[in-house]
C-alpha cells in the first residue's frame, strides 16, 4: 500500500497539489487536502468541469456540503463507478479515497500521454511559451508604479513603445540590385555606404527595416521558386529568357489596358478632368522604366487630350468676358481701359478663331489632297502593270508573225526543240529524284531525332520536377523531425528526474514474482488439504467398515457371553464418544474461522475512522443547526 | 543653380551626392545643419532640388553619359565626373526606387503596417472579460500625405479582414 500511496502523492504533486512533506500515505490526508487534490486533478482532466470548483474548502458547513456534492457529481460524470457522495470528501475513509484518487490519477496519465503524442512544431512551442508567460504575468498582482521592484518593472511598465516603421535600406548584396558589380558601385560600397545601423536617423526603425527587407526578399524568392517550378520549367527557357518573355507580356497587357481606357475616354468627350488624370499617369510612366517608346506613339490619345485642353481656356475666357460685361460700372476710366482691352481681346480671339478655322480648313484640304494622291498613284501602278502585260503579249505575237512565212520548217524546228526540252526536263527530274531521296531521308532522320530529343527532354523535365518535389518533401520532413526532436529534448529536460521508471518496473516485476511464489504456495497448500481430505475420507471409511465388522462379531458373541456383551456396550460407547469428539473438533474449526472473519471486519471498520467521523458529523450537525438558528434569528430581526 | 555645388570642396563632393541620392531613394536626405557653413537655406533648397531632379531624370529617361554631361556642362569638369561616378554606382538603386514610386499609382496606398495584440481583462460592466483584441495600425499615403489609420478588431472581425485580403490576393494572382 505504501508504494501505491507514494505514486499517488507524487502525481498529485505534479498536478499542483501542495502535499506536505510529512504526509506519507493516503491515511494522513485531511479533508482539505482531499478536496484540493480532487479539484486539481479534475482541472487537468476536464478543464470545463474543474474550472467552476474552488480548491479551498469553504468555512460554512452548507457550502462545504454543496462543494462535496458537486465534486461527487463531477467524478461520476468522469465515469467513476464506485460509491461516492459528499461524505467521501468530508468524512473520508482511507480505501474509498484511495480508489477515487487512483481512478483520477489513471485518467490523468492517459490524458497527458495523449497530448504529448501529438507532434508540435516550433510555432506550437512558441505559443505554449507565450501562454505560460502571460499566465505568469496575469497571476502577479498589479502594483502601483512607485512601489515596483525591478522584477515587476519589466513586466508591468509599458516600456517605450515604438511603432513598426520600415524604410528602404541600401545593401550591397541584394537580389534587387543586379549582380554585376561595376567599379563605381564597388567604390560606393567601400567608401561611402554607411553600415546598416547608421543608415536610419531613428534607431528603433532599424530592426523593423531589416525585418521588412528580409521578409520581402524571402517572399520574392519563394514566389519565384514556386512559379519557376510550376511554369518556368515547362516552358524550357532559361530563367532570363523566361523573365524577359514575362516582362514583354506584361508590357503588352498594360499597353492594351491603357489604350482601351484612353479610347473609352475619347468616346465620352466630356470627362476632361479624368483624362487629365490619365495624362498625369502617362507622364509618370514616361518617367518610369518601361513602355516609354510605346506610349509616345499613342497618337490618338494625345490628339484628344490636346483638343480637350485647347478648348478649355477658350471657354474660360469667354465666360470671363461675359462676367466682366455683366458687372456694374463704377469707375469710368478703368472701364474704358477694360472695354478697350476687351475689344482687343475679342478682336484677337476672332482672329484666332478665324486662323484656327482656316488651319482646320487647310488641314482638311491637305488630307483630301493626300487621299487623292494616293488614289491616283494606285491607279497609275495598276495601269503600268496592265501596260507591261500588254507589251509582253505584243512581243509574242510579233515573233509568231515573223515565223509564219516558213511554217513547215519552223514547225519541225519547234518540235525538235520541244522534244529536246522534254528530254532535258526528264533528265533533270531524274537528277532531282536522285538528290531528293537522300535529302528526304536526312530530313526524316532529323525529324525523328528531334522528336526523340523532345521526348527525352520532357522525360527529364518530369524527372526534375519529381526531384524538386522530393527535395521539398525531404526538407519539410527533416524540418518537422528536427522540430519534433528539439521539442522532445526540451520535454525530456523538463521531465522530473526523481522518479526513475526502471525502479518502478523493477518493483513491479518483484511484486509479480512474489505473487507467483505465493500462488505456488497456495496451490501446494491446496493439494495438501486435498490429500488430507482424501486420507480423512479413507480413514473414515476404514473406521466404518472395521466398526461394522467388529460390531457384527462382537454382537454375535454377545448373545453367548455376558462379558462380551459388556465389551459390546463399551465398544458402542467408544464409537459414539469418538464421533462426538470429531464433531466438536470440526465445530471448533468453524468457530475459529468465524472469529477470524469477525476480527477482519473489526479491522476494516476501525480503518473507517467511524468514531472520529461520527464525532465530526455530530459537530458539523451542531454547526449547521447553529447556522440555521443564526439565519432564523436574522430573518426574525428583519 | 547647379553652380552652387562648386562651393563644396571637390573631396567632400561624393559624400554629399550620395546623401542626396539616399534622399531620392526614400531614406534620410542630407541635413543643412551639416553644411550650414557652405550654403544658405535658400541655396541649399535649390541645390538639393536641382540635384535630385537631375538624378531622377537621368535614370528615368535612361540617358547616356554624354547626355547627362550635357545637362551639367556649366560645372567644373571634376564636379561633373563626381556626379557621373555617383550616378553610375547608384543606378540600379535609383531605378528601383523610381519603379516603386511608379508602382504606387493609386490615390491611396499602403505604406506600412504594425500590429499589437491586447488582452482585455475586464470592462466597465463585466469584471472578467479575457477577450483578445488586435490593434492594427495602417500608414496610408493619400495623395502624397501620410495618413495613419488605427483599427481595433476582435477575432471575428480580424478573420473577416483576412478573408477579404486573401480574396483580393487571388485576383492579383490571376492577373499575373
Amino acid at each position: 500500500m505504501e508504494e501505491v500511496d507514494k505514486i499517488l502523492i507524487h502525481s498529485l504533486r505534479q498536478v499542483g497539489t501542495e502535499v506536505g512533506e510529512d504526509v506519507l500515505s493516503v491515511k494522513q490526508f485531511s479533508s482539505e487536502l482531499i478536496v484540493e487534490a480532487v479539484v486539481r486533478c479534475l482541472r487537468v482532466i476536464e478543464p470545463s468541469l474543474g474550472s467552476g470548483l474552488s480548491h479551498v474548502l469553504p468555512p460554512g458547513m452548507s457550502a462545504r456540503f454543496r462543494l462535496g456534492m458537486s465534486l461527487a457529481q463531477a467524478c461520476q460524470d468522469l465515469g467513476y463507478k464506485g460509491e461516492i457522495g459528499y461524505q467521501t470528501f468530508l468524512y473520508s475513509n482511507e480505501p474509498e479515497i484511495r480508489s477515487l484518487l487512483m481512478f483520477l490519477v489513471e485518467r490523468l496519465r492517459r490524458e497527458s500521454a495523449e497530448s504529448s503524442d501529438q507532434p508540435a512544431g516550433k510555432s506550437a512551442l512558441l505559443q505554449r511559451a507565450i501562454g505560460a508567460k502571460i499566465k505568469a504575468q496575469l497571476s502577479v498582482p498589479w502594483v502601483p508604479p512607485s512601489c515596483r521592484v525591478p522584477f515587476l518593472c519589466q513586466s508591468q511598465t509599458p516600456g517605450s513603445l515604438h511603432g513598426f516603421h520600415a524604410r528602404p535600406l541600401s545593401l550591397p548584396q541584394s537580389s534587387k540590385v543586379s549582380r554585376t558589380t561595376t567599379k563605381e558601385l564597388k567604390e560606393y560600397c567601400q567608401e561611402h555606404l554607411p553600415p546598416v545601423t547608421a543608415q536610419m536617423s531613428q534607431q528603433p526603425s532599424v530592426p523593423a527595416s531589416l525585418l521588412e527587407w528580409h521578409a520581402a526578399e524571402l517572399s520574392a524568392a519563394l514566389e519565384w521558386e514556386g512559379e519557376w517550378n510550376s511554369q518556368g520549367l515547362v516552358s524550357r527557357l532559361t530563367p532570363e529568357e523566361y523573365k524577359a518573355r514575362k516582362r514583354q507580356r506584361f508590357r503588352k497587357r498594360i499597353q492594351d489596358q491603357l489604350r482601351h481606357a484612353a479610347q473609352s475616354r475619347s468616346d465620352s468627350q466630356h470627362a476632361s478632368r479624368s483624362s487629365s488624370d490619365l495624362a498625369d499617369l502617362l507622364r509618370s510612366f514616361t518617367g518610369g522604366a518601361g513602355g516609354r517608346d510605346v506610349l509616345a506613339k499613342g497618337t490618338r490619345f494625345t490628339h484628344t487630350e490636346k483638343f480637350a485642353f485647347t478648348q478649355e481656356p477658350e471657354k474660360a475666357a469667354q465666360q470671363m468676358t461675359t462676367a466682366a460685361e455683366s458687372l456694374p460700372s463704377s469707375r469710368r476710366t478703368e472701364q474704358d481701359l477694360q472695354a478697350q482691352q476687351e475689344e482687343e481681346v475679342t478682336s484677337l480671339q476672332g482672329q484666332l478663331e478665324q486662323l484656327s478655322l482656316r488651319i482646320e480648313e487647310v488641314g482638311a484640304d491637305v488630307k483630301k489632297i493626300t487621299v487623292a494622291i494616293s488614289q491616283v498613284s494606285d491607279e497609275l501602278k495598276q495601269k503600268e502593270l496592265g501596260n507591261a502585260e500588254k507589251e509582253q503579249s505584243l512581243r509574242v505575237k510579233k515573233q509568231t508573225m515573223d515565223l509564219l512565212p516558213d511554217a513547215e520548217n519552223n514547225l519541225d524546228k519547234l518540235q525538235v526543240l520541244v522534244e529536246g526540252s522534254a528530254k532535258r526536263v526528264v533528265s533533270l527530274a531524274s537528277q532531282w529524284e536522285k538528290h531528293r531521296a537522300p535529302l528526304i531521308e536526312e530530313h526524316r532522320r532529323l525529324k525523328e531525332l528531334c522528336s526523340s530529343r523532345e521526348l527525352e527532354s520532357t522525360r527529364r523535365l518530369s524527372e526534375i520536377k519529381g526531384l524538386h518535389e522530393k527535395i521539398r518533401q525531404a526538407a519539410e520532413e527533416a524540418k518537422k523531425k528536427e522540430g519534433l526532436y528539439r521539442q522532445l529534448m526540451t520535454e525530456f529536460e523538463t521531465l522530473p528526474k526523481d522518479v526513475s521508471r526502471s525502479a518502478y518496473t523493477q518493483r513491479i516485476l518483484e511484486i509479480v514474482g512474489n505473487i507467483k511464489k505465493q500462488k505456488e504456495e497456495i496451490t501446494k497448500i491446496l493439494s495438501d488439504t486435498k490429500d488430507l481430505q482424501k486420507e480423512i475420507n479413507s480413514l473414515t471409511g476404514k473406521l466404518d467398515r472395521t466398526f461394522a465388522v467388529t460390531d457384527e462379531l462382537v454382537f454375535k458373541d454377545a448373545k453367548k457371553d455376558e462379558s462380551v456383551r459388556k465389551a459390546y456396550k463399551y465398544l458402542a460407547a467408544l464409537h459414539e464418544n469418538c464421533t462426538q469428539l470429531i464433531q466438536t473438533i470440526e465445530d471448533t474449526g468453524t468457530i475459529m474461522r468465524e472469529i477470524r472473519d469477525l476480527e477482519e471486519q473489526i479491522e476494516t471498520e476501525n480503518g473507517k475512522k467511524t468514531v472520529s467521523n461520527l464525532e465530526k458529523i455530530l459537530e458539523d450537525y451542531k454547526a449547521i443547526r447553529q447556522e440555521n438558528s443564526a439565519l432564523a434569528a436574522k430573518i426574525r430581526e428583519a | 543653380m547647379i553652380k552652387l555645388l562648386e562651393k563644396l570642396p571637390r573631396t567632400e563632393c561624393p559624400k554629399f551626392l550620395h546623401r542626396v541620392i539616399d534622399g531620392v531613394c526614400g531614406r534620410d536626405p542630407p541635413r543643412l545643419h551639416d553644411y550650414s557653413s557652405v550654403w544658405s537655406l535658400r541655396e541649399w533648397l535649390e541645390l538639393v532640388d536641382t540635384l535630385s531632379s537631375i538624378f531622377r531624370t537621368a535614370i528615368g529617361k535612361k540617358m547616356s553619359d554624354e547626355e547627362v554631361q550635357q545637362s551639367i556642362n556649366w560645372l567644373d569638369i571634376g564636379y561633373q565626373e563626381a556626379i557621373l561616378t555617383c550616378l553610375k554606382g547608384r543606378k540600379e538603386e535609383i531605378r528601383q526606387a523610381l519603379v516603386e514610386k511608379t508602382n504606387a499609382i493609386s490615390s491611396t496606398q499602403l505604406q506600412d503596417f504594425d500590429w499589437q495584440i491586447k488582452l482585455a481583462l475586464s470592462s466597465d460592466k463585466i469584471s472578467s472579460l479575457q477577450i483578445p483584441l488586435l490593434n492594427l495600425d495602417l500608414d496610408t499615403k493619400e495623395n502624397g500625405v501620410l495618413k495613419p489609420l488605427s483599427i481595433e478588431m476582435n477575432r471575428e472581425e480580424l478573420q473577416n479582414l483576412i478573408n477579404s485580403l486573401e480574396s483580393a490576393n487571388k485576383v492579383v494572382l490571376q492577373l499575373k
